[in-house]
């Protein structure tokens, strides 16, 4: 629609390592719109091969400037990798319900990403900057390839503890084992973004220690805007859209089967 | 020259023939006020039920070449929640509002639509009949029968004109499209989804969690024109076009082969823009090709 849907040009393209790319998108209406925890729907392909538009969480929205990062695995990422600096892609967005800030009183801020799931964390961050409370990221990956660089976490003064599968970088496991980083009290927020499993095991640690917190969902979606309700998750409060009621829901909210 | 683009439907007028395939037009009401929108020719939400439904199991959808298969369920809060909540929103754009309904049976049918006249200010009732037709194992609109008595019930009781619309998942559609006609019906809207199945073979499981679900998008554009071609040479009410429409080209074959409005569905999701695209296109077509109106182009095909 008018004022969500635009042709942005791609300003850079490139790998940041073994298998990550990033991509910055000239978008200044769209920059100024995100929010942490929104998302932006990209036409990948000008014909309908994949036919679905493919959707990614904002990693930065600043200068004008929106910033994603993906893998390249599939047939639509594949392509996206292909498209080169001063191409148009047709995006929509910023779409779907962000995170909610955390409020005043809150004073240990917990990030819990798996993988390219610790990308709306950084813009995240950027937004609650001043904010007094504790922040640190608990961040698991498979190995050191698959773990992003973390400095801009750092730089808005995030402490980041890591865990991998194979122990290459920091602790080794899963991502639970950092859960003894988490303050067990009201005052603790917890945001998560990751594969299900991991998200999961944050939802039964938060409800074992009657923790708040919020968790961004990821499912294959068709519109993106709340018309087809293709994405739709089973929640305690009955089928919601990723796309529109979400990514972001009450950390409790989702049903993971 | 002026143009002319509206159509009717029964006693019902439509500002121009480009309209939206229910179940694809977005909830989003900050959306009602963008020009694609306001361009359209009319606006069909999504199907409605009697009562709430919670819809299917995910995954509701997946990709196929040139669409994607949904079984979505017809997740619904129900016509009440409906007239209350998302209907006034629907009726300030100022287009035209065409209601898809769909129930099990003739009575919730007649229901719904007593409760449609009381809501007033639609432009027409569209009757999804791709819902199961309890006396036999099969959907009311593969029967020409149960589509008939449906029509036939509701026409009795609506005041708005009525719309079926007809599934392709048939041996000859122009059958059903003719017991519609006959039942009374001021419209057919066609084609429904096909029925098709993927699956994911690592895992051997279907990629629709309710197993089967409906196939559409460009893929099966050809087949819904040739429907429409035949169907629109044997019956006297309009059809309304759809089918995989994804541009003005696309639109323009369904209004020659004989459709009086035509749809954009499924690729509403690729494109939101598509409809207004479609528009102006068609718009641009009459210009060149000298027309003023637009019943010049509909049927206009050369035998």
């Amino acid at each position: 629609m008018a004022q969500i849907q635009t042709a942005c040009h791609v300003v850079e393209l490139k790998k940041i390592n073994a298998t990550y790319l990033r991509l910055v998108l000239e978008a200044p209406a769209l920059a100024a719109a995100a929010r942490p925890g929104q998302f932006i729907h990209i036409r990948v392909s000008d014909g309908n091969e994949p036919f679905f538009r493919r959707p990614f969480s904002i990693y930065r929205a600043q200068a004008g400037k929106v910033e994603i990062f993906f893998e390249p695995v599939g047939r639509g990422s594949k392509l996206l990798a292909s498209r080169k600096r001063g191409d148009v892609l047709d995006v929509l967005g910023p779409l779907g319900h962000g995170f909610t800030p955390p409020g005043k009183d809150v004073k240990q801020v917990v990030f819990i990403a798996g993988g390219i799931g610790v990308a709306p964390f950084m813009i995240f961050s950027d937004a609650i900057k001043e904010h007094k409370a504790e922040k640190i990221l608990l961040y698991g990956a498979r190995s050191k390839a698959q773990t992003f660089a973390t400095g801009g976490l750092k730089k808005n003064g995030v402490k980041v503890f890591v865990a991998t599968d194979d122990g290459s970088v920091g602790t080794s496991g899963r991502v639970s084992e950092l859960f003894d980083r988490v303050k067990a009290s009201p005052d603790t927020m917890i945001y998560t973004c990751g594969p299900r499993p991991m998200m999961a095991a944050v939802q039964a640690f938060a409800r074992t220690h009657g923790l708040k917190g919020e968790v961004s969902c990821e499912e294959v979606m068709a519109c993106g805007l709340g018309a087809c309700l293709g994405c739709s998750i089973p929640t305690v409060n009955g089928y919601r859209t990723v796309c529109h009621d979400g990514p972001v829901f009450d950390l409790q909210a989702p049903v993971f089967g | 020259m002026p143009m002319k683009l509206s159509v009717n439907i029964g006693t019902s007028v439509f500002p121009n023939p480009v309209t939206v395939a229910s179940g694809t037009f977005g909830h989003s009401e900050e959306l009602y006020r963008s020009k694609e929108v306001k361009c359209l020719g009319a606006l069909v939400p999504k199907t409605v039920t009697l009562n709430a439904q919670q819809g299917n199991l995910p995954p509701r959808i997946c990709e196929t070449p040139a669409g994607m298969i949904n079984a979505i369920g017809i997740e619904n809060a129900g016509i009440d929640a409906f007239i209350d909540n998302k209907l006034p929103g629907l009726k300030r754009v100022g287009v035209p509002v065409i209601v898809s309904i769909s129930a099990h049976n003739e009575d919730d049918f007649a229901l719904m639509a007593e409760k449609l006249n009381a809501a007033g200010g639609l432009a027409a009732v569209e009757l999804n009949l791709s819902c199961p037709n309890l006396k036999k194992k099969i959907l009311v609109a593969q029967d020409a029968e149960a589509t008939a008595a449906v029509v036939r019930r509701v026409k009795a009781v609506v005041k708005y004109p009525l719309i079926a619309k007809l599934s392709p998942n048939v041996t000859d559609i122009t059958a059903i499209a003719q017991a519609a006609e006959g039942a009374g019906a001021d419209a057919l809207s066609m084609v429904n989804t096909f029925a098709a199945m993927a699956i994911d073979v690592r895992t051997r499981r279907s990629k629709i969690g309710n197993f089967t679900g409906g196939l559409s998008g460009p893929a099966i554009r050809p087949i819904a024109l040739r429907m429409v071609c035949e169907t629109a040479a044997r019956v006297r009410i309009p059809v309304i076009g759809m089918g995989g429409i994804a541009c003005a080209d696309d639109a323009l074959e369904f209004l020659i082969a004989g459709a009086t409005m035509v749809a954009v569905g499924t690729f509403n999701f690729v494109n939101p823009r598509a409809p207004l695209e479609v528009l102006e296109g068609i718009k641009a077509y009459m210009k060149k090709n000298k027309m003023s109106d637009i019943r010049e182009l509909i049927g206009s095909i050369q035998r």
